[in-house]
């Protein structure tokens, strides 16, 4: 996902951008069908809250974090799935910038609280009164786009890679596999918080007293299943993240390896330039950090939130792309 | 003809994009003239559709191939 901002700013190349287009506007049709045969039950979400500036600001720093990184949280795993070494900076970074995070979260917290507007207000329905009016305007706004890019043949290009699969047809996959998702947990599917419980047990091997003494990974908890908040704490041992989104981390890079090993395409890189690690680190960090301040990464926001107009999510696709545009900038002058 | 090989195996994009950019630019005389052809390995996958779509506007003629775990894709300026 990370290219496909990128990409327009580095390219003016707006080709990965329409698939994403394709994805949030399909996503957000099966979720209002969802809803209205009865099958997602809790609406607005309940685990997108109130907007604040916490959403965009953390959207800038990811925005710039994702280019600087090369790929988006998601994007890492299946690239370093793949043995590609740029990527296991970023992950390495991620980490770390968990472990950073969780060192402020306090004035997180504090921030989040002094910039919260709309107070009782979480997701577009609730200003416009009705959720059809969004999606008929997505609706008809996508049927106008997809007509002229498929006539325009803007939705595929060769691509010489064996068993390269066209990203609009990946679109429609991940939309099923997200609404799907929506409907059997009552939440979209999400990676941020599975790496900062990655990233207190790893502090806690080094240092568990200073880890049992910070705040983010004590008292954080995750709403589940409907609304139902689970008290739990991000940096216990077992908890819902551990049977949710540690699995998703672990499978993404064993499908991508599984993938690559198929192909004959598994190889651990060669180390790449200096100036591309640093970038992969700093970035990785970046992505960390703005993703936990912003309440979740480009998969809970731009796939997981924007098909339902959440509040939070319109702010962190503001600030994404505002940091991609900045994160181009800088990967152009300084790292390459 | 001789080939100027960039070998570009562990980066991703847009670094591969960008340097081979970079490469035809420093090149371009020579590329131009016939005189050279570009040849760039990568074992990006993304990066055999990203090179030949910015490379063919510019006037290029592109021919990927797989070679054992990375590709390797030769830029040659057309005639005429």
């Amino acid at each position: 996902m990370a290219g496909m901002f990128r990409d327009i700013f580095l390219f003016k190349d707006y080709f990965k951008m329409r698939s994403l287009f394709l994805l949030v506007s399909l996503a957000s049709v099966l979720l209002y069908l969802s809803r209205a045969f009865g099958l997602v039950a809790s609406y607005p979400p309940s685990f997108f809250g109130p907007p604040s500036m916490a959403n965009l600001l953390g959207g800038v720093i990811f925005g710039v974090g994702m280019v600087l990184a090369g790929g988006c949280m998601v994007g890492t795993l299946y690239k370093m799935g793949a043995g590609n070494l740029v990527s296991v900076f970023a992950f390495l970074g991620i980490l770390c910038g968990g472990m950073l995070f969780a060192e402020f979260y306090p004035a997180d917290m504090s921030f989040i609280k002094a910039t919260t507007f709309l107070k009782s207000k979480t997701a577009l329905e609730q200003i416009v009164g009705a959720m059809w009016m969004p999606v008929l305007a997505l609706v008809l706004i996508s049927c106008f786009c997809l007509y002229r890019w498929s006539r325009g043949k803007k939705l595929v290009q060769n691509a010489y890679a064996q068993r390269y699969l066209d990203p609009w047809k990946v679109a429609v996959i991940m939309a099923f596999i997200f609404s799907l998702s929506y409907v059997l947990s009552g939440r979209p599917l999400s990676v941020t918080k599975g790496y900062a419980n990655l990233s207190a047990r790893i502090e806690g091997l080094f240092s568990p007293r200073h880890m049992d003494n910070l705040p983010f990974f004590k008292e954080d908890s995750l709403r589940f299943f409907y609304g139902t908040t689970i008290k739990e704490s991000v940096g216990s041992d077992i908890n819902s993240l551990t049977i949710t989104q540690i699995p998703l981390i672990v499978g993404i890079v064993l499908g991508s390896f599984f993938s690559s090993a198929r192909l004959k395409e598994f190889k651990i890189s060669d180390l790449p330039p200096w100036r591309q690690i640093f970038s992969a680190i700093v970035g990785g960090i970046m992505m960390a950090i703005g993703a936990l301040m912003a309440g979740g990464c480009n998969l809970w926001h731009i796939i997981g939130g924007l098909p339902v107009f959440a509040l939070q999510s319109i702010l962190f696709v503001c600030g994404i792309t505002l940091g991609a545009y900045m994160g181009s900038h800088i990967l152009k002058r300084v790292v390459i | 003809m001789e080939d100027i090989v960039l070998d570009i195996r562990g980066q991703i994009c847009p670094a591969c994009l960008l340097i081979t950019l970079r490469e035809i630019n420093n090149s371009k005389l020579q590329l131009k003239r016939r005189e050279t052809r570009l040849v760039v390995r990568t074992d990006h996958r993304d990066a055999t559709r990203t090179i030949p779509g910015a490379v063919f506007a510019m006037g290029y003629d592109v021919n990927v191939v797989k070679k054992g775990g990375y590709y390797e894709i030769t830029l040659e300026y057309k005639n005429g």
